[in-house]
């Protein structure tokens, strides 16, 4: 029985965040709710990666930013369809996972760390000085709207039902490759390597798989959002996007997949909130990352396991 | 007419020379730290390149006090920056285990922010000018000129790695350091306390992060951000000489310094920031544990 009670409130969740251009007539706040939608999907992807597979990427910028080009230069440039451009963002960002990945996988995971965090700098670098593909620091501004069937998805509101859509696809497959056999392998590859082995599974592909599927959600969100932002320029690259992903993952907790999810809803509305100046509001940041990884490293939902835990023990004492 | 073309181009070549040595000793000071750390407590200090920048802006406050005399303001500096260095031990890094490797980037990583943005806060993003008592007079060799601002940085992280090479090789105090780094165990059986090297090895790390940042000072503006490119160099320079191996550092440094500047000096701007992140994922595919093999943290 306790077991549908998440899918269900999952469920429930989504169909009111679907009403949400209904309840209000807000512009600002169907803004708000597109971030929150795809930041949460970035952030779920970072999960797998980090949370479920324990290797700490910080190319998820970069897959983020390739994503961002990848699609609107397919629109702009080669004359597709957005759709199109999404598609190719994926699959862009899943081979170059793979290509990174191959050879840094290899080495161990300090290694991953650090090429993954150059990686996603030499993507800032490309997109700043390769003026001929990505027109350097201007950008490429006024991107068109998405159209299906006839349909134009011009305004925010219109540009919601993307987003939700997108969001809602991707959680869904996100929480079945999590919740299935292969999540559990993942889990288990995080948790002890060498007892993996003995089990007879190869832990590479698995990383591997798991890398590739994060870059490529991580680049479709990258070019959901900048056709929300209608622009696309190096600070679409901003380390900025990298610190929420991971403080979203952080603060709800790596490995748990709800967790990530609602946290990421409810922290993508911290940055209007806290409505100080830019520099006040990355210390406060910063303060966050630091407190949560002493106060409580395995995060809100790690917190309530072990609450759990202690009652259990209680109980049978 | 071609002899002149000739001797233009070799001058060139030798002023690109210097300064790309210039520039490698800099960057080897911050992958020294670097290496220092990681070989001690198996972390990666994030926040590395803020020291380097609070060096830095360390220098800026210090020269005017002095009377823009060189010495006493990097003086000044280097022990604002092990000060720096031993808060920031105390505070957070004493915390970490030696095995909480994803941790200890996250705690640093959020440090960085904070310093950044605080410098940023208090100081504003408006770059800053260091004015010495040398000023932008130099040495003439032939057509071939330096400034002194160059030499000495030069020649102070020269003397740096004469100094850490004496300490790690000849010192009880060094010995310790790498003792630790080749067997925690061993040397904890043999009654050497961790977290005392440990600290000896950050304070000794931010000191040199504090050099590179004052020497480095007169030779480009100093704002908040300064650190942040610098460090992402100085990891790539890590793991292209070997984790935890601070003479493969130092090579690796000096050899991308050299490259850097001979492509810069040719080729369109774009590529010579590139080149570290090319020359690390060949390395990579290469040699995977990096160009110089690593047994513990060797000096010589």
């Amino acid at each position: 029985m306790k077991l549908a009670v998440a899918p269900l409130a999952a469920i429930l969740a989504a169909l009111a965040l679907a009403a949400l251009p209904l309840l209000t007539s807000s512009n600002y706040i169907i803004g708000i709710g597109v971030s929150a939608l795809v930041f949460t999907v970035a952030a779920a992807a970072l999960n797998l990666i980090y949370g479920f597979t324990g290797l700490l990427s910080f190319a998820q910028l970069g897959f983020w930013g390739i994503g961002g080009y990848a699609t609107a230069l397919t629109v702009v440039t080669f004359g597709g369809s957005f759709w199109l451009g999404l598609v190719w963002a994926a699959l862009l960002n899943a081979v170059l996972a793979l290509v990174v990945g191959f050879p840094t996988l290899r080495t161990n995971r300090h290694a991953f760390v650090i090429v993954t965090l150059t990686f996603a700098l030499l993507v800032t670098l490309i997109a700043r000085d390769w003026v001929d593909l990505t027109r350097g620091p201007l950008g490429i501004p006024n991107l068109p709207a998405p159209t299906a069937w006839g349909y134009e998805f011009a305004t925010t509101r219109q540009f919601y039902w993307i987003a939700w859509a997108f969001a809602v696809a991707m959680l869904a497959f996100l929480y079945a490759l999590c919740s299935s056999r292969i999540g559990r392998t993942l889990i288990a590859i995080k948790q002890n390597e060498p007892l993996v082995r003995a089990q007879g599974i190869a832990p590479m592909p698995y990383k591997l798989a798991s890398f590739a599927l994060s870059a490529a959600i991580t680049g479709a969100a990258g070019g959901v959002y900048c056709f929300y932002l209608r622009i696309i320029d190096p600070l679409f690259l901003d380390f900025y996007y990298m610190q929420t992903f991971l403080i979203i993952v952080i603060i709800g907790g790596a490995g748990s997949f709800w967790g990530v999810v609602v946290s990421g809803i409810a922290l993508s509305a911290l940055p209007e909130v806290l409505r100080f100046s830019a520099d006040l509001r990355m210390i406060i940041y910063g303060l966050i990352l630091v407190i949560a990884m002493f106060v409580m490293p395995s995060g809100v939902a790690g917190w309530l396991r072990d609450r759990k835990l202690v009652r259990l023990r209680e109980a049978l004492r | 007419m071609l002899g002149a073309t000739m001797t233009i181009d070799t001058v060139y070549l030798v002023q690109l020379t210097l300064n790309g040595i210039t520039l490698g000793l800099i960057y080897a000071l911050i992958a020294v730290g670097l290496s220092l750390i990681f070989g001690v407590m198996e972390i990666i200090n994030f926040a590395h390149g803020e020291l380097l920048m609070l060096g830095a802006f360390a220098m800026t406050f210090a020269l005017p006090v002095v009377g823009l005399l060189y010495w006493p303001a990097l003086a000044a500096a280097i022990l604002a920056t092990m000060v720096i260095g031993l808060v920031i031990y105390e505070l957070l890094l004493v915390r970490l285990k030696p095995d909480e490797f994803e941790r200890s980037i996250l705690v640093t990583l959020g440090l960085s922010i904070i310093l950044i943005h605080v410098m940023q806060y208090v100081f504003t993003a408006t770059p800053r000018l260091v004015d010495t008592q040398y000023g932008f007079e130099g040495v003439e060799i032939g057509s071939i000129r330096i400034t002194w601002t160059r030499v000495i940085g030069a020649g102070a992280a020269l003397a740096a790695f004469a100094g850490l090479y004496t300490v790690l090789r000849h010192t009880q105090f060094g010995r310790a350091m790498r003792a630790i780094a080749q067997n925690r165990e061993a040397a904890l059986m043999v009654g050497i306390r961790p977290l005392v090297v440990a600290r000896n090895a950050v304070v000794l790390a931010a000191g040199l992060c504090g050099l590179a940042g004052a020497a480095i000072s007169p030779l480009q503006l100093v704002t908040p951000y300064m650190g942040q490119f610098l460090l992402f160099k100085a990891f790539a320079l890590v793991i292209i000489g070997g984790l935890g191996n601070i003479p493969g550092a130092i090579v690796a440094a000096v050899a991308l310094g050299l490259v850097e500047s001979w492509i810069g000096g040719f080729f369109e701007i774009a590529w010579q920031e590139a080149a570290v992140f090319v020359i690390m994922i060949v390395v990579l595919f290469v040699r995977p544990e990096g160009l110089f093999k690593r047994g513990g943290m060797r000096v010589g």
